[in-house]
């Protein structure tokens, strides 16, 4: 197994279509629809990478992030996001220690090579 | 003052009055004639004769302007009277006269008044006054009126006031107007006016009752005030709002085809690695090459509806276009020739902007000119300092132009007037220069071509 992938994401197309992405990629992943879930996951399971959703009912993704960096300060987090590279949220995200970016708006290969490089990145660092 | 001459002109009694104005007494007065008293100086000749005058016609001679005299620096009138004898023949001639050196005063005064008034008015443009009588004809033509509707006052007076108002807007008609200044004494409307040249003018008009002495309404007093410059100030703020709105709604629309359309070409992507048939696989391309085709427009949609803060530094506009100017080469090309003609203003100060949006902006609006030059001509580029305020520049060409009825839209999103793409490049730079807090226009007429004025804020 490549990494471990923690996917979040309130639709449950996009969940199983990075399930199923992630996996031919050797990776395995545990999806959950909501910030609240993907919480009390992270405390009892250790991942490699959180694939976070910015926009999600209730609570939102960039609280999500922040409350992962109380819980674990180091995991990276990759924010998955519809509205492609917007400047300000990747400035406020940036404060809370993203690790990266996935627009929906690029192409699967290029997600998925985008995603590596990430994972890669932050590990190195780690 | 008053003198009693003899038929030759002498002095045969005078009154107080003409004592003390004269500084003379009865005595050193009677006796002189009354050219070498009252007229020493001028127009002996003209008096003489309106004297023979009065006395072969045995009329009065009363006029003002020919017969003025000035004493110890007061202006006197004079009307010369035949005094008839019982056979009708002159007598003797009585002189009066009458001090009118305040009331001369007055009327220059007014004179004065008048004249600052005149160049006052003059110089006011967006107003116009003029009067209309109860059958609706104008009878007097104020200042600014002439200026404003390109009619002389000789043209337009005793013609019906309808000329001038534009039957066709949805604004109150003048018969509705005079209606309600009969109603409440005074009206006040926001409507058009028409001008000789068949421009219609956006006015606030104030209407007013016009009296006579006797207190009857006797017409009406109508004040238009120009509002043009107003209206394009509210259409360009009505226009920001407008795209201000459509972003968003942009943006939630893109947002929400975004995560199906992720998933449908990540489905598609995997798809493609198992193992089927051509039939099966060229369906596969096809859709993927349209899924990505939406993709591009949802990304396109998202760039313009994006509020993205311009990323600032200061910036010589100068350089910024230089660095665009080779790149339209690349863009697809019309065969005919195109001749690009600068013109820089060579002390432009800096301006504060995003380079990066601002190349956007002028490599569209170069684009745009190119492509409307299919037979060729000629680009020009030119940028000057715009009374200190504002580095202005302005992108001409020669090409087929615009259609005025297109020219409000021009701006809006999914607009084009071309075959090829979606119509977000204009609206893109709009939204960029007003992030700049600039201004973008385009004036256009079709087989001219167009200009594009950006003016963008020194620091």
């Amino acid at each position: 197994m490549l990494y471990k992938i923690l996917v979040v994401d309130d639709e449950a197309p996009v969940r199983d279509l990075f399930d199923e992405l992630l996996k031919k990629e050797n990776c395995q992943t545990v999806s959950c629809a909501s910030g609240e879930a993907a919480l009390e996951i992270i405390k009892k399971e250790n991942f490699d990478v959180v694939l976070l959703d910015i926009k999600l009912p209730g609570m939102s993704g960039l609280e999500v992030l922040k409350n992962i960096r109380e819980i674990n300060i180091k995991l990276p987090v990759v924010m998955i996001t519809g509205f492609g590279f917007d400047e300000d949220l990747i400035a406020k995200t940036k404060q809370f220690g993203c690790s990266g970016y996935i627009g929906k708006n690029m192409p699967v290969a290029q997600i998925i090579t985008t995603f590596k490089q990430f994972v890669k990145n932050s590990k190195e660092k780690g | 003052m008053a003198l009693y001459l003899s038929p030759d002109g002498g002095v045969l009694l005078c009154n107080k009055k003409t004592e003390s104005v004269l500084g003379l007494k009865q005595a050193e007065i009677i006796g002189k004639h009354w050219l070498e008293l009252l007229f020493k100086d001028k127009s002996k000749a003209i008096n003489k004769n309106m004297f023979k005058a009065v006395m072969d016609e045995c009329t009065t001679y009363k006029r003002e302007k020919d017969f003025v005299c000035q004493i110890n620096q007061r202006l006197i009138s004079w009307s010369i009277n035949p005094v008839l004898d019982k056979n009708s023949q002159v007598e003797a001639v009585a002189l009066f006269g009458q001090d009118i050196t305040a009331i001369k005063e007055r009327e220059s005064s007014i004179k004065n008044i008048d004249d600052s008034l005149k160049n006052i008015f003059s110089g006011i443009k967006e107003y116009a006054l003029y009067v209309i009588n109860l059958d609706g004809n104008i009878t007097y033509l104020g200042m600014g009126a002439e200026t404003m509707f390109g009619w002389s006052k000789k043209e337009i007076i005793f013609k019906h006031a309808g000329l001038l108002h534009n039957i066709t807007t949805e604004y109150p008609d003048l018969e509705f107007i005079l209606k309600q200044v009969r109603l409440l004494g005074r009206y006040e409307t926001e409507t058009e006016l028409i001008t000789k040249n068949r421009e219609v003018i956006p006015v606030i008009l104030t209407v007013n009752q016009f009296l006579d002495a006797g207190g009857n309404l006797s017409g009406y007093v109508f004040i238009a005030k120009d509002i043009t410059e107003r209206r394009k100030l509210e259409f360009q703020i009505f226009q920001s709002e407008k795209l201000a709105a459509l972003g968003q709604l942009s943006a939630g629309m893109a947002h929400e085809i975004n995560n199906p359309l992720f998933v449908i070409s990540g489905r598609l992507e995997m798809l493609k690695d198992e193992n089927c048939n051509q039939k099966v696989k060229t369906s596969l391309d096809l859709i993927s090459s349209q899924t990505d085709r939406i993709r591009k427009l949802v990304d396109r949609i998202l760039k313009f509806s994006r509020k993205a803060a311009p990323v600032l530094e200061m910036l010589d506009i100068n350089e910024v276009i230089e660095t665009v100017l080779p790149l339209i080469h690349y863009n697809k090309l019309p065969s005919a020739k195109i001749e690009v003609k600068k013109s820089f203003e060579k002390n432009m100060p800096k301006i504060k902007g995003d380079q990066h949006q601002l190349q956007e902006v002028f490599l569209n609006l170069l684009t745009n000119a190119y492509q409307s030059m299919p037979d060729g001509g000629v680009i020009k580029v030119t940028t000057a300092n715009f009374q200190n305020l504002y580095a202005q520049i302005q992108i001409i060409d020669t090409g087929i132009g615009i259609p005025t009825h297109h020219l409000k839209n021009i701006f809006m999103p999914f607009f084009s007037t071309k075959n090829e793409g979606i119509g977000l490049g204009l609206s893109i730079c709009h939204n960029i220069i007003k992030n700049h807090n600039g201004f973008i226009e385009l004036a256009s007429q079709v087989n001219q071509g167009s200009t594009f004025t950006i003016k963008l804020p020194f620091v």
